[in-house]
């Protein structure tokens, strides 16, 4: 994110010269104050879209939805007389945006991707129809609606209207400004380093406990705001509201602009649209005309080939600085508790069985993967598991964890039902899982990865703290510093993930269920992957974890797991086939009739 | 009242003025723009900024891209054409505007174009800039009534004129009528009025007729105002399919028509629309078994439908090139036009052409540029004897330019003495007697200060 | 009460121009089921096989030399298209190839502004279809039935090539799982070259097919793209008896809705979609 290695002031300061300066120098080069206003609202509009796009990564190509209907309430209301006041009938049309957002996005986010984009567009087409037609009485149809008023401030003495070019400009640039800030400020929360992780790895982020789906739907509702409000701004600054706010082209136009100018930095919109509305000027002006269209469209499709990150991004790489979120400095002396010593605080008696699974099943269709296993694991224990390849061990992890529903049986927590609840509510509840392929957020650093499970501990599932600066967030940083100094990657907290050795990515994957403060922590095939050294490493490390935690450990290295476990529960063909101390299980004939075909007296 | 604020009070202007470039630009006007700068006319909208130089500028703001773009381009070439002879004298654009000599005010006509892709937003957009960057001292240009709307109250609040090229929703000079623009074409009353007497005598009185309406408030008005006709006549109205604005396909709208017994069809389309549902019209049989009817033609329809589909349709347009074998002033236009763009002008070329010579006499008249001083010029009723039209005058009350209609009828292919020779003229109806009071569609016009 | 006769050939009208809206769905569902690439620049290369089949009509006055030019040009468009840009996205995030599809579609219409104008073209009908068949309950136009007849065989022939040829066979195989298939030394490569073709000549060849009916401009396809989205989110992405399932249900929608009230036949297309989603995401075929 771009900005987020200079200080805030100095950005804001930063912008709102250029804000102040650039009507006195831009005008030179053919652009005035209607032009300048209007790249402005399309950075209003920007700001929004950057949030749920470069931050989030969901492509909405339907955000003229809401940059109408806000535009269109707060015109009807200021037209009509309904509402006498412009800034009151800005808020407003900003409400209705943000509530419009609410209902379409609730549908539109139950798919992600090439579904969301598609759901997003077909949206827009219908509000375009709806105000063309149906509300037409309200919208003026395909007219749209004319003689919407400027803005005026009548306050005891002051009585000023804003009813020049540069005036308006002003007054869209202080809103700008404001805009901009906020977002920032978004941007910087812990709610804003929670989309960022959606953005990377949504499932994961799932998994170590954030409410992925209302992080989303926020975010949404948040841009549809944004879009509310630029869409006001343009029926006062034309003095018209015109129905094209509802066409795809609109949205169209928003999405080339902000990959043009870069996405994940706040400003790209502002300088996709300069370019693109600078660049129509000119064109027709030299006499291109209808051509400009044609220019800016292989601009952007050579952007998105070549120079992903826009203009500002190609900028910011060219100087070097990263487009990844920077590292929050850690605040020097660890404030917080140890982690570990932290979990043992909590009340438990030594012996108490924690994890249940009652005759739990899974079926697909006519294969069987899990069949009957009842299995519990007591405060305190450290549980292997083993079997063969495909005798349904991470299908029952994963049943454990909620990723997964089983077809039989019931699973208890800490003597709580909890078949069928989802992955996130059983990390929040104290269970959490660390994979056997990586999932990690590959575009954050160490640091920040651990901070996403950091924040869903001290934090739930979901908060609203758009605010507050992640910085501010209690303890995050001494949690944090604590994980590291566990896993030994303290040295490496602020490298990106890409950089890892494949040792370091493994720890940190622990590492990211560990964040979540899981009083159980099963682990899958932890070892992969490791040479003799890192393996001897992790397993003092699990040790070190295993202090006032109960661990559930599948390796298939079982010279480490039988020097670690105190039961282990042999899986074979989807049940279970043995439990027992490491001892028992050595000698047990079945299990090594299973592993082997058959041991037979030599 | 906003005014449109630059700088300060007249008396620092004209003091302004007086010195430096001022100076020079003053030096360089003829006596009468002298006199009119005497006068002491506060700055309005682009006054006196955009007329104190050696030339004034208009922008031009026409579709050049999407569904009206064929009628924006020929619009544009017929403006282009009527500032080219201002600016040489041309005799014949001296017949609508008897005092020009040469230029407007002696001031050359510069002018600029841009292309509003038929999106009343963009349009706006390149209004603004005209007015801002380069003074202009009117704008001119429309193929949709929906930008038309939009522009006339842009030029009312920035007090610059703004002339409509081709506009048909009744409400342009209706309820969204403004001091400050002046519509010269037929529009939806003028055209049902004009046509509904042809049609019931060439096809009778008992009729039944269905209408294809563009879902929008120019369909809207054509509609109300054929069905007041044609009904009043004894025709039956027996559906009105609302189709939305670029539906590509009609087929669902169509059959409905097929199945609704109406021996007419009134299509309502316009540019693409006209087209698609035409063809289409064609291939469900629909112009076998009724009597195709287009109560507003739309430029260049005969020749994107091919005529033999436009065969015996009767129709009516503001201009038609052989009316240039009726009326002298006509063939001028039309020869003149012909030979510089190498086609015959359709309506929309001639509406434009039309409008500049109409402002040029309007601000001869005035003498000066000063908004108010032309608009009263524009509303004192005088008539123009001597246009491409015979005798045409404005109505104060409206904006309107009380002028003839053109009802033309498609012609067989076979009859076609040359490539554009699409049509016959039935009749040129006067414009008096073909127009509403002119407060029926709720005009209030606005103040010109 | 309810016009029988009319709502009959609504019903009738219905299938023929869903029919063809499933044709140009099935392309765009069949290369994103496989390549996994939602071709935002569908609508253009339906609107390019209009151009290209009317240059060819204008050369020859053939109409069936137009149809097919204006598929095979597409087709060849489509791969070249495929070798030069689109694999190389294979990779990147969904969001990157939505972006450059799109990115690719507005390039494709403006060069055809550019070079053709924004005036209407016209391909007329072939004389021999030209007219109107008596169906006994309606009129219709013979170049519609014989649109719904060339349609038809345009899906039956991708039926066939994708579940019984061995192309069709590795291209359902890659749909499912790509990696297993290149691991199993197919030319996975190849495979989605081919794919891509096909699905954009199926775009190409109902352009041309479709433009007798709709005059052919720069933008024709903008529409068409939308009504193919709704298409595949009712159908379910992906899946072939779903672009057809759903290409008939909306053409359907849009014809009964003009009987009642014709403003409310595109709200109401939306509409659907939308409960479509609430009740059932994947579609009313879509595995995914």
């Amino acid at each position: 994110m771009v900005g987020r290695s200079l200080p805030g002031w100095l950005v804001a300061a930063i912008l709102a010269a250029v804000l102040v300066v650039a009507p006195f120098v831009l005008p030179t080069i053919g652009a005035n104050a209607d032009m300048l206003s209007r790249i402005l609202i399309w950075g209003i509009f920007g700001l929004g879209f950057d949030l749920i796009f470069g931050y989030t990564g969901l492509l909405s190509f339907g955000q003229s939805a809401f940059y109408g209907s806000g535009g269109f309430l707060a015109a009807y209301l200021l037209v009509s007389g309904k509402i006498g006041d412009v800034f009151l009938g800005l808020a407003v049309g900003t409400v209705g945006g943000a509530l419009v957002g609410l209902v379409i996005g609730a549908l539109a986010l139950r798919r992600t991707g090439i579904y969301l984009a598609m759901i997003t567009v077909a949206f827009g087409e219908m509000f375009f129809f709806l105000e063309n037609s149906p509300l037409s009485a309200w919208t003026g149809g395909e007219n749209g609606l004319p003689n919407v008023p400027k803005p005026a401030i009548h306050l005891g003495p002051i009585d000023f209207a804003f009813n020049t070019d540069w005036r308006m400009y002003g007054f869209i640039a202080a809103i700008y400004f404001l805009g901009f800030i906020l977002a920032r400020r978004i941007v910087n929360s812990p709610f804003g380093h929670i989309l960022t992780a959606i953005r990377d790895n949504a499932p994961r982020a799932r998994a170590v406990g954030h409410a992925v789906q209302r992080y989303k739907l926020a975010v949404f509702v948040i841009a549809a705001a944004y879009a509310g409000l630029a869409g006001g701004l343009e029926g006062v600054l034309q003095g018209y509201m015109a129905p094209d706010a509802f066409t795809f082209d609109t949205s169209g136009q928003l999405v080339m602009q902000t990959i043009i100018g870069g996405p994940a930095t706040l400003f790209g919109p502002l300088i996709g649209a300069a370019v693109w509305l600078y660049l129509r000027s000119i064109l027709q002006v030299v006499g291109f005309g209808p051509a400009w269209k044609l220019v800016l469209g292989l601009v952007f499709v050579v952007l998105i080939v070549f120079l992903r990150h826009g203009i500002v991004g190609g900028i910011l790489q060219f100087a070097g600085r990263r487009t990844t979120p920077e590292a929050i400095p850690t605040s020097s002396g660890a404030q917080g508790l140890h982690l570990v010593e932290r979990v043992a605080e909590r009340p438990a008696t030594r012996g108490d069985v924690v994890l249940e699974a009652r005759g739990v099943g899974k079926r697909y269709g006519g294969i069987i993967a899990n069949s009957d296993i009842s299995f519990a694991v007591a405060e305190g224990e450290i549980r292997g598991i083993i079997g063969p390849n495909g005798a349904g061990k991470s299908t029952f992890f994963k049943m454990l964890t909620g990723e997964i529903l089983p077809t039989a049986g019931r699973i208890f927590l800490f003597g709580k039902d909890i078949t069928g609840n989802d992955v996130t509510a059983i990390s929040q509840q104290g269970l959490s899982k660390s994979y056997q392929i990586n999932q990690l957020f590959q575009k954050l650093t160490v640091r920040q990865n651990l901070n996403i499970s950091a924040l869903s501990r001290t934090r739930g599932k979901f908060r609203l703290d758009l605010i507050r600066h992640v910085d501010e967030v209690p303890e995050l940083n001494a949690d944090v510093a604590e994980t590291l100094r566990l896993l030994s990657l303290t040295e490496r907290a602020d490298a990106p993930v890409s950089e890892l050795a494949y040792g370091e990515k493994r720890r940190l994957e622990i590492g990211l269920a560990l964040g979540t403060g899981p009083r159980i922590l099963l682990l899958d095939e932890p070892l992969a992957g490791m040479s003799p050294q890192e393996r001897a490493d992790t397993v003092k490390l699990l040790k070190q974890i295993a202090r006032g935690r109960t661990l559930v450990i599948v390796e298939h290295d079982m010279d480490a797991l039988f020097g670690m476990a105190d039961r282990i529960t042999v899986f074979n063909e989807g049940h279970i086939l043995a439990e027992g101390t490491p001892a028992e299980i050595q000698a047990n004939p079945g299990v090594q009739e299973a592993y082997l075909g058959g041991v037979h007296a030599a | 009242m906003t005014q449109y604020m630059k700088q300060g009070g007249g008396l620092t202007r004209r003091s302004a003025l007086l010195s430096g470039a001022g100076m020079l630009g003053a030096s360089m006007l003829p006596p009468l723009s002298r006199m009119a700068f005497a006068a002491d006319y506060p700055p309005l909208g682009n006054f006196p900024d955009g007329a104190s130089g050696s030339s004034v500028f208009v922008g031009i703001d026409v579709p050049l891209t999407g569904t009206y773009a064929d009628a924006g381009a020929d619009e544009q070439k017929g403006i282009e054409l009527a500032i080219e002879h201002l600016n040489s004298g041309d005799p014949l654009i001296k017949n609508i505007s008897p005092k020009t000599s040469k230029g407007v005010l002696g001031k050359q006509v510069t002018s600029g174009v841009a292309d509003e892709q038929a999106k009343a937003a963009i349009a706006v957009q390149n209004a603004t800039q005209f007015i801002t960057d380069n003074k202009a001292m009117v704008v001119i240009g429309s193929v949709s009534s929906a930008t038309a709307v939009a522009l006339n109250h842009l030029a009312q609040d920035k007090k610059v004129l703004y002339l409509p090229g081709i506009s048909g929703s009744n409400d342009t000079t209706g309820k969204d009528c403004t001091r400050y623009s002046f519509r010269a074409c037929h529009y939806a009353y003028s055209a049902s009025a004009a046509i509904a007497p042809v049609l019931l005598s060439a096809l009778g009185k008992d009729r039944k007729a269905a209408y294809l309406t563009p879902d929008y408030t120019y369909g809207h008005t054509v509609y109300d105002s054929m069905t007041k006709f044609t009904e009043a006549g004894g025709w039956k109205t027996v559906t009105n399919q609302l189709a939305p604005l670029g539906a590509p396909d009609y087929s669902a709208f169509l059959l409905n028509i097929a199945n609704s017994g109406a021996d007419v069809l009134v299509n309502i389309g316009f540019g693409n629309d006209a087209v698609n549902s035409i063809k289409q019209a064609k291939q469900f049989g629909l112009l076998d078994k009724m009597t195709l009817v287009m109560p507003y033609l739309s430029p260049f329809l005969a020749k994107q439908v091919t005529p033999e589909l436009m065969q015996g349709v009767y129709g009516t347009t503001e201009f038609w090139w052989t009316y240039g074998d009726k009326d002298p002033i006509a063939k001028q236009f039309v020869d003149a036009f012909q030979k510089k763009n190498g086609y015959n002008p359709e309506w929309g070329a001639h509406a434009g052409y039309l409008q500049i010579a109409l402002w040029a006499n309007a601000v001869e008249t005035a003498g000066t540029f000063y908004p108010p001083e032309v608009i009263k010029a524009y509303e004192n009723g005088e008539h123009i004897k001597n246009s491409t039209l015979g005798d045409i005058w404005w109505r104060a009350a409206d904006h309107q330019l009380v002028r003839p209609v053109f009802v033309v009828k498609g012609k067989k292919q076979a009859d076609m003495k040359g490539p554009d020779d699409y049509y016959d003229i039935v009749d040129v109806i006067p414009g008096e007697g073909l127009m509403q009071a002119p407060d029926a569609f709720g005009c209030k016009l606005g103040d010109p200060t | 009460m309810l016009n029988w006769g009319n709502f009959s050939s609504q019903l009738f009208n219905g299938l023929v121009s869903g029919a063809l809206l499933a044709l140009i769905s099935a392309g765009l569902t069949i290369i994103y089921g496989t390549l996994g690439v939602l071709n935002l620049a569908h609508g253009a290369l339906f609107m390019l096989g209009g151009y290209a089949g009317f240059v060819a009509y204008q050369s020859t006055g053939s109409f069936v030399v137009a149809v097919v030019v204006g598929a095979v040009f597409v087709g060849l468009v489509g791969v070249i298209l495929e070798r030069v840009l689109i694999r190389f996205f294979y990779e990147r995030p969904e969001e990157d190839q939505i972006l450059v599809t799109f990115g690719l579609g507005i390039v494709l219409v403006e060069v055809v502004r550019a070079v053709f104008g924004s005036l209407t073209q016209n391909v007329p009908a072939p004389a021999w279809a030209a007219g109107v068949t008596s169906l006994g309950f309606m009129i219709y136009p013979t170049y519609r039935l014989l649109v719904f007849g060339i349609v038809a065989v345009a899906l039956a022939a991708l039926y066939l090539l994708l579940y019984r040829t061995r192309l069709g066979m590795v291209v359902r195989a890659g749909i499912e799982d790509p990696t297993m298939v290149d691991a199993l030394g197919i030319n996975i490569q190849r495979t989605f070259m081919i794919v891509f073709g096909i699905g954009a000549m199926a775009a190409g060849f109902a352009g041309i097919v479709n433009a007798p009916i709709i005059s052919i401009t720069p933008n024709v396809g903008d529409d068409i793209l939308i009504e193919c989205f709704v298409v595949v989110v009712i159908g379910g992405v992906g899946s072939f008896a779903g672009a057809i399932v759903g290409g008939v249900v909306a053409g359907e929608i849009l014809s009964l809705t003009s009987m009642f009230n014709p403003s409310y036949s595109a709200v109401m297309l939306f509409a659907v979609m939308a409960l479509v989603l609430v009740a059932r995401p994947q579609g009313l075929f879509g595995t995914r």
